[in-house]
Order: structure tokens, then sequence, then C-alpha cells
């Protein structure tokens, strides 16, 4: 009973329906994962959808398809289909590639779908000469198997492409294989560094957990160009690698060029400014008492001559197009603290909070490198999944396996006449090989039919 | 002075003269004419060659430097090239020309939409960083070798279910294409070649986006989409050689996969946006 539910399950895996069932269904997942946004947080959900599509959304994983365990488990189905089909298959591939023929048997080859039967009339050695080269030319050499009163051959190109089909099969196992150790054993991230600042800690991506690298990373200068029209050009760092006290490695870091150091590689992603800090001026509407001072980011400070604190909690190169602009807190004694967004480069009347009215004097920014951090063991196997799929799909299409084979014997004793059976087969591209068949078969009775022969028509 | 704007101009011409050309010559059933279709055919390519090699040379003396494969117009440029290249060689190969009506259209929409449409840029603009690469031709050009492909594949699917719902009116245009068996294994060929190609663009794209982002897939539409159209594809040729599938059943399974082929370009760029955004329209 038991041995029956796993031997259905096994034949359903081996069925070629299953796979392209399984194609279509992946493909049709993967275009609602690209109509329906990812990466959304409940927050979002709750904002955009009714509660009974945050429901579905949620139970089906929409919002992270591609991560979601059903197609997760679609990817395991295939990999299964994959590895089952090739344990049915390989076999009887492996049975065709070993079998040799060791004799030609001319009924069978008349019974073949592509075949063709003519006399020559040239001398038995001008007809095996003439066969053998001619044949030669487009089917490769002839492997003789004569027998006592017949000469006989098989000419075979592409012995190897049934297999071609198997490396395709296996390089999409790797791919995902070195998917999975990745995943697993890998870590992807980023880290912002401010110049001449020395980082250690890798924000990981998905998670709001860090991870501390053993070495740091300093970058000692940072450098946009930009085109005339204001696009960036070309962005950098240069960095330096600091393990135990000590620089190990110095090394600048371009776009589509990264950098890799004990398994672990950097890549320059992106870049920005953040502020350093920012002299303000506080005027106070009711006493009139203007007083100036340096607040650095997020940091409170105390209010020159006042029991009041202030902070910078955030920073904007251009807030809503009105250029730079940060957002102030200030916490009165005994009072809830109230911040703002105030305009950096503009004297405006909405810079208020509380009873102050702000000015930003001078901000001090520093630019920052993004980096990307990625450790990945599981690449090379993906690298090498990519070459075996190419190499396969690429022979696939350019050699197919194509087998002919011929029989001649005396037609009737004394008479001088041979008696030529020809047979193919191809496993692809049938047409191409009937058409390139029926030529050669033409050329052989040309040259072959004629009395004294050799000469052309 | 000749530009690459002037080159390009008189390819989008030559290309509609050469589908009139292969039009006029199934209809009327002339063998001459559709020849000249082929010639025209072959100038514009050697034209459009010309304009595309020019337009690089214009990039450099503007100082930006990259090969014509940047954006939407470049793109659209070097699809229809490529289709009039694989179309041209099949037909020579073949020797079938009557076949040669769908990529010389495919190839003049291309060129006119590029050149007409008020949405597509036509300047020729500096790359962002992220785009400096050699990665970028061989990305770009793997990718529409096997979009012009499945575009040729389209053409003769749909020759295949026109030619067999009329099979019992033997009309006069007919005797000029190919049989079914014929059109049915070019086919298979064009998609199989196709599907070479674009292992190689989705390859390609994600080694390069390795280098540059250190992710070698991340889901993005785009790539998500030209996952989907290899799916459909590979699913077509596994149909096709486990399962037997022939003829017109393989033809529909070809078009949806030139309609995920025109999503993959078009339909991503317009409604999905992404990592390939600076492809948009501006």
């Amino acid at each position: 009973m038991q041995k029956s539910i796993w031997q259905g399950l096994y034949q359903k895996l081996a069925s070629p329906k299953l796979t392209v069932v399984i194609f279509l269904i992946l493909a049709a997942a993967s275009v609602v994962g690209t109509l329906m946004p990812q990466g959304l947080g409940e927050a979002d959900l709750q904002r955009h959808y009714s509660q009974r599509a945050i429901w579905f959304i949620t139970a089906f994983g929409l919002n992270d398809l591609y991560h979601a365990g059903w197609f997760r488990l679609l990817l395991l189905i295939l990999c299964a289909n994959l590895i089952v089909c090739t344990i049915e298959r390989l076999p009887k591939t492996l049975k065709i590639f070993r079998r040799r023929d060791e004799q030609v048997d001319p009924q069978r080859l008349a019974k073949c779908s592509l075949n063709c039967q003519f006399t020559s009339k040239l001398s038995r050695d001008e007809t095996e000469a003439r066969l053998t080269s001619i044949i030669a030319e487009g089917f490769g050499a002839l492997h003789r198997l004569d027998g006592a009163d017949h000469m006989a051959g098989v000419a075979e190109k592409g012995r190897w492409s049934p297999f071609m089909v198997y490396v395709v099969h296996l390089s999409v196992l790797l791919v995902l294989c070195g998917a999975l150790v990745g995943s697993i054993f890998g870590f992807k991230g980023s880290m912002n560094i401010l110049e001449g600042e020395a980082v250690s800690e890798v924000m990981l991506e998905d998670t709001d957990r860090g991870l501390n690298l053993p070495f740091q990373v300093r970058c000692d200068k940072f450098d946009v160009s930009y085109y005339d029209n204001g696009m960036p050009r070309e962005f950098r760092s240069d960095l330096t690698l600091i393990r135990d006290g000590k620089e190990v490695l110095k090394r600048e870091l371009r776009v589509n060029d990264p950098l890799t150091y004990d398994g672990i590689t950097f890549y320059q992603a992106s870049y920005g400014t953040i502020l350093k800090d920012a002299e303000v001026e506080l005027t106070d509407r009711e006493s009139g008492a203007v007083r100036r001072f340096v607040v650095p980011f997020r940091e409170w400070v105390d209010i020159p001559g006042t029991r009041d604190r202030a902070q910078i909690l955030r920073f904007e190169e251009d807030f809503r197009r009105l250029g730079p602009a940060m957002i102030l807190i200030i916490s009165r004694a005994g009072g809830e603290p109230d911040g703002s967004w105030i305009l950096i480069d503009r004297d405006f009347h909405g810079n208020q909070i509380e009873n102050y009215h702000v000015r930003v004097l001078h901000a001090t920014r520093t630019p920052y490198t993004g980096l990307q951090v990625k450790r990945d063991p599981g690449i090379w196997l993906v690298w090498l999944g990519f070459a075996a799929m190419l190499v396969g799909i690429g022979l696939t299409y350019y050699v197919s396996n194509r087998k002919l084979w011929v029989w001649a014997a005396a037609e009737a004793p004394g008479k001088g006449e041979t008696r030529i059976i020809i047979a193919g087969r191809t496993n692809r591209n049938e047409l191409s090989f009937e058409q390139e068949f029926n030529r050669l078969c033409d050329r052989l009775q040309a040259e072959l039919g004629q009395e004294g022969g050799g000469s052309k028509p | 002075m000749i530009t690459s704007s002037i080159l390009l101009g008189i390819t989008t011409f030559a290309y509609l003269l050469c589908a009139l050309l292969y039009l006029s010559g199934v209809i009327f059933h002339r063998r001459t004419i559709m020849l000249w279709g082929s010639v025209t055919g072959a100038a514009a390519l050697a034209i459009q060659m010309a304009g595309m090699i020019l337009r690089w040379w214009e990039s450099y003396q503007m100082g930006y430097g990259h090969a014509p494969l940047s954006n939407l117009y470049e793109s659209l440029v070097f699809a229809a090239w490529a289709i009039m290249l694989i179309y041209l060689v099949m037909e020579y190969r073949t020797k079938q020309r009557a076949l040669g009506v769908f990529p010389a259209l495919f190839a003049f929409l291309a060129m006119a939409y590029a050149s007409f449409s008020t949405g597509v840029n036509s300047k020729i603009q500096p790359l962002l960083p992220a785009l400096k690469s050699n990665w970028l031709i061989a990305h770009v050009v793997t990718c529409f070798i096997g979009y012009a492909a499945f575009a040729v594949s389209f053409g003769i699917s749909i020759l295949y279910i026109a030619r067999e719902s009329k099979q019992e009116t033997s009309g006069s245009a007919h005797s000029l294409l190919p049989d079914l068996r014929q059109l049915d294994e070019l086919n298979h060929q064009m998609v199989l070649f196709g599907f070479l190609w674009l292992s190689l663009g989705i390859i390609t794209g994600s080694v390069w986006a390795d280098l540059a982002w250190g992710a070698y897939w991340s889901w993005d539409p785009k790539e998500t989409w030209s996952l989907i159209t290899w799916l459909i594809y590979a699913a077509l040729l596994h149909a096709r050689n486990m399962k037997g599938w022939r003829g017109s059943r393989v033809a529909w399974l070809s078009i949806i996969g030139f309609g995920c082929v025109l999503f993959t370009y078009f339909g991503v760029n317009f409604l999905l946006g992404g990592l390939h955004s600076y492809a948009n329209m501006k």
C-alpha cells in the first residue's frame, strides 16, 4: 500500500507533463509578484488594502512572494522533477550511447523512414572508394562493419549531443544549489561610511540586525564628478582596510569594480551627505533675546542661558524641493519636546519652534560613501551553473546526433553491379537532415549509377 | 554633412519599402519583387549599421563615449537591426523569401516608433556610472538577439496559423510559402536559437548585476519578466520535445512568448519600474 503511494509520486515526478506545468505555474506566480508591490510592511498594507485583501496577501505571502514557502516548494518540486527525469532517462541514453553496431542488417535499413536504395554500375573497389569519400564529406568518417560478402559501415556525428540536455538540467540544479548555499552561509548588507571615519559594522538587509566584520573599513576620501547636465559621471571612495590596528589593504573603490578581501566583497553603491553640525540662532519672541550656538547631529545640547535643550533629529539635502532642511527638536524644561522642519538656506517665517524663531547660520556637511557588502560562498556554484547552461543549450542548438548506415553487396554474381542501401536518423532538426540526406542520395546515384561513372552531369 | 540621424531616418523608410516589396511579391506572386525586397532589406541593414557606428563616434565627439545601446531609442534601433539581420541570415540559408513580410514590418515599426514617438528621446545622453561597463554591450546585444529571434519566430507562427486555417483554399500566395512542416521546423529552430541568446542575455545581466550591486538576482521586475519569458519558451521546448507538440499549439505558445518579450521590453518600463528604470522615457 505504502509502496504504491511512493511509486505513484515517483511516476508523477517523472512525467514530462509536470515539467511544463511547473514552468507555467512559476511563470504565473512571477507575474503576480511583479504586479503586486513586493516588500510592503504591515503599515503599508493597512494603508492600501482592505482587511480581506490583507488576509489574502499575508496568507499566501504575496507581499514577499519570491521568498514565500509555496514558491520555494515549487522550486523544490522542479528540482525533484529534474532529478527523477534524469534517473529515468539517463540510463537509456547511456545504453544507446554505448551500443555500437556490430553489423548492418539491410532489411532493417530498408524499413527506416529515411532510406534510399540504388544500384552502382562501377567496379566494387571504385564504388567503395566513392561511397566512403562522399559520405565522409558531410556525415563523418565511415566506421566499417564489412561482412564476408558485403561492405557495410556506420557514420555518426554529434554522439555527445543527447547528453547536452542533462548538462542543462544539471546547470539549473547548480544555480539553485548555489543560491541556497549563498542564502545559508552568506550575508548581504550595506555600510555608510563618513569621509575619514572607520567602520566595522554592516547593516544586514531584510533585518534590523548589524554584523561586525573582523576588520575596519576606513573611507579616506570620497569623490564625485558630474556631467555638464548635472548627472553624476563617476563616484569613488579611497578605502583602507584595517585589521588589528594595521592597514592591510588600500584601494580605490568604483562603481562596477568591486573589492574582495577575506571572502567579503565591497561594492560602491551610493553616496550622500549628512549633517555634522549646525550653528543656529534662536530668537526668543517673548523676550527678544538672541542666542547663537552649535548643535551637533543627534546629540542634545543645552541652549545657553536657558534650561531648554535642542537636538537635530534628521537632515535632508532637498526637502520638498525647498532645499536643505533639518528637523530641530527643542525640549523645554518640564514640557514635551516639540520639533519642526527648519529650512537651512532660507530665513523662512515657518522656521519656528515653541517660542523661538530659528535661523541656521552655518551647516557643516560631511559626505559619506554608501557601500554594498556581501559574502556569498555559493557564487561559484552559480557561475559554474551558468557556464554549464550556456554550453548545454549552445551545443543542443548547434550539434545534433546524426547517424548514417550504409550497406552494399554484389547484385547478382558475375553481373558486376552493386546494390546499395543507405539509411539515416537524427535526434533533432529532422527537416534539414532529410534535405541533406536526399542531396547525398541524389549525388551518390548520379556519380555511381552511370556506366563508366566519374563525369558529373 | 551626414549624421547618424539622417542615416537612421533613411533606414526607417527603407524598411517600410522592404516590407511593401515583400508583401507585393507575395500578393502578386512575383519572385522578382521579393528578391528586390531582400536587396532593399540588406541595403537598409548596411545603412543602419553605418548609422549606429556613426552614432557611437558622435557620442565620443560629445565627450560621453559609449556604445549606442544605452536608452530606449538606441535599443529600439538595435532591435530593428537584429531582427533584419537574423531574418536575412535565415532567408539566405533556407531560400525562403516569402517569410520576409513580418520581420521587415517589425523592423520598420521599431524604427518608426523610435523616431516618431514624442515619448522616445533620441538624443545622445551620458551614461550613469552603474551603466559604464563593457557588460552593457554584452548584455544588451545578447538580449536583443534573443528578442529578435523571438520576433522572427512570432512572424513564422502567425504565418503557420494563417496557413493552417486556409489549408483547403489553396490560395495563390500560399504556394510561395513553405509548407506547414517546414514552417514548424523553422519555428522550432528560431525559438531554440532565441532561447540560447535569451539565456546568454539573462546570464550576462546577472553577472553584471553581481559586479555592480553585489546581487546576481534580485527579483527586479525586468529580471522577473525575462525569467517569465524564459520559462514560457522552456515550456514550449519541453512540450515539443517531450510531449510531441507540433504545429499550431507550438505556434500559439510562441505567440504568447513574444507577448512576454514585448511586456519585458515595454510593459515593465512603462508600468512597473525597478532597476532598469533608466530605460524609462523621459
